[in-house]
């Protein structure tokens, strides 16, 4: 098996899924390793060092975000969550405990594919932070220029407040995969106060109206209510 | 009578009624001189007493207080107790034996009531599983069938024809995802509307995952906005009303023949938001636009396009989503052909606002 594959290691009780999930990914060229609960994913997850974990977070053996918890004390590498749609509130809370995505269940295969591109895209950019500053982002027609702090969309640009233009440029350096609304409460005002959700929905209303994004087309900045906000990379 | 009664509500109604009754015996007294009226106005008053308050406790004791009374206030010898007159005990036994019966009555009362509202609502789950059953088995069977077909003749099957299986059993499987979610949607607020969780949601976000899932399924029907252009927040609850605007906006392709426009419009007053739903196809037909929202389909009831029905679950669904909002919703006919689905939230949270 050649080594440059990425190791997927999926963390699922239910046979039939691990089995799609497996076949879809291996296909796709990844190495795929499989667990059937929270011991033996911890197991194969020490051992073999997965480069993305793929993790159901009903698991028989305890709750996925005691997983999460685990990893996430000495280890940043991409964790995908499948949730069953019950509540915002879990998807909310594995995100705000390190989870760097989710996926809801049922989902088509294409989506898990974009999920999982977008995360190990988004991890080897902050890891190879420190050797190459990133001086743009694009995306579609959108292009950032960070060391400008300019923003292009079609090669013209919009004119975007400092609060704006700082949501767009985290959002772009966490392209593909969503931002709870704390998450950027914290990275923008650096504290969350009632009023924060109001602050964050009002500049994200006249993002979308600079950049011209009526609803249901919203092209670079999708919204996924009651959760945050994700900067779309599919285009 | 219905409300609720609290302790409290129960002893000062018992306290209020003996001190009136109290008062119009000295008056009847003061006025005719009649006495032999006293034990008639007492057994009035513990009457209306086991009426009105909750169990028998308080008719009782009423009806000993009043015993007393009579006999203390009204009776020889005045302002002493005597209870060796031998009315006053007869009396005072007839005064018990309404209490208890009164309220035995009561209860039994309520016990009915209570028991006909369950059975109603009974009723209603029957039929929403009977419905949901049956509109489950269709699809089950293509996924069942078709994945059988595919195993047991891997060998002889074409790979055009695994292409056509596999085709079916996606499509039947998204049917079912979506039934699965007003399902879904029914049990979160059936469960109490403690459960609804209201947050300010922005009109254009809501709109926005509207379409986004609306064009999943039906990328080619074009739908006009008209929407306020300020920033607006409603609360509510996010993920029940995206359903509910998906149901409507479905079941108007599925349903509304000849249909050219679609349309949502949404205004906003100082109160409340209405949000409308037009098309300008056949219409809601007259014998239907009635029960609507209400019944779960019937079998006779055959869709204009003949698919699999999901037309009655998908707008209950609606009818008790906006229910459980305190809104309102209902369709009409337009005169310029075609129907008009509205609803309404409240601007403003009711009760205990904002969490």
């Amino acid at each position: 098996m050649a080594s440059n594959k990425y190791k997927v290691l999926i963390i699922e009780d239910e046979a039939n899924i691990r089995n799609f999930v497996k076949t879809v990914l291996g296909t796709n060229g990844y190495q795929v390793m499989e667990a059937q609960n929270n011991g033996e994913g911890k197991l194969l997850f020490l051992s073999h060092v997965p480069d993305i974990v793929i993790l159901d977070l009903g698991l028989p053996d305890g709750d996925g975000i005691d997983f999460i918890r685990m990893v996430r004390r000495d280890s940043s590498i991409p964790i995908i969550v499948l949730s069953a749609r019950t509540d915002e509130a879990d998807k909310v809370e594995a995100l705000d405990c390190g989870a760097n995505d989710y996926v809801t269940k049922p989902f088509g295969t294409a989506e898990l594919l974009a999920r999982v591109r977008a995360a190990l895209r988004i991890h080897h950019q902050n890891m190879d932070r420190g050797i190459e500053y990133c001086k743009k982002f694009s995306t579609g027609n959108l292009e950032i220029n960070y060391e400008l702090r300019k923003v292009t969309v079609d090669g013209s640009e919009i004119r975007l407040t400092p609060t704006e233009y700082n949501i767009v440029a985290l959002l772009a350096a966490h392209a593909g995969r969503v931002m709870t609304y704390s998450e950027i409460i914290r990275e923008i005002w650096m504290w969350n106060d009632p009023g924060s959700i109001k602050k964050l929905q009002v500049n994200m209303a006249n993002i979308r109206k600079k950049f011209g994004a009526r609803p249901g087309e919203n092209q670079y900045i999708l919204n996924e209510l009651g959760v945050g906000y994700r900067m779309n990379t599919e285009m | 009578m219905k409300k609720k009664h609290t302790i409290l509500q129960d002893v000062l109604f018992t306290v209020l009624m003996l001190t009136l009754f109290f008062a119009i015996s000295v008056f009847i007294v003061e006025l005719f001189g009649a006495r032999s009226l006293i034990p008639a106005v007492f057994t009035l008053a513990v009457f209306l007493i086991s009426h009105y308050t909750q169990g028998y406790l308080y008719g009782i004791v009423s009806s000993l207080v009043s015993m007393l009374a009579v006999n203390f206030v009204f009776t020889l010898p005045y302002l002493k107790f005597n209870f060796s007159v031998t009315e006053n005990l007869v009396s005072a036994v007839i005064m018990l034996v309404i209490t208890v019966m009164t309220s035995a009555l009561n209860t039994k009362l309520k016990r009915q009531e209570k028991e006909k509202a369950e059975s109603e609502k009974e009723k209603m789950r029957a039929n929403l599983l009977r419905a949901v059953s049956h509109d489950l088995r269709t699809p089950l069977t293509t996924i069942y069938g078709s994945s059988s077909a595919v195993i047991e003749n891997y060998e002889e099957l074409s790979d055009e024809q695994i292409f056509q299986l596999a085709k079916g059993m996606q499509e039947d499987a998204q049917w079912l995802i979506r039934m699965v979610e007003n399902l879904l949607s029914v049990t979160r607020i059936e469960n109490g509307a403690v459960r609804l969780k209201k947050t300010p949601v922005v009109l254009d976000e809501l709109i926005d995952s509207v379409l986004v899932r609306f064009r999943k399924r039906y990328p080619d029907q074009h739908v006009d906005l008209e929407l306020p252009d300020e920033f607006i927040c409603i609360p509510m609850d996010g993920v029940l009303i995206t359903q509910v605007l998906v149901n409507i906006l479905e079941n108007a392709v599925q349903h509304a023949r000849g249909m050219t426009k679609l349309m949502v419009r949404v205004t906003v007053s100082e109160e409340e938001a209405v949000f409308e739903i037009l098309d300008d196809g056949c219409g809601i037909p007259r014998e239907r636009i009635g029960k609507i929202f209400s019944g779960y389909y019937e079998e006779k009831d055959i869709p204009a396009d003949n698919q699999k029905h999901s037309m009655g679950i998908g707008l209950s669904v609606c009818d008790s989503v906006i229910r459980a909002h305190g809104g309102e919703i209902s369709a009409e006919n337009l005169s310029t052909g075609g129907c008009c689905f509205r609803f309404t939230l409240k601007m403003e949270e009711s009760c205990c606002g904002e969490q």
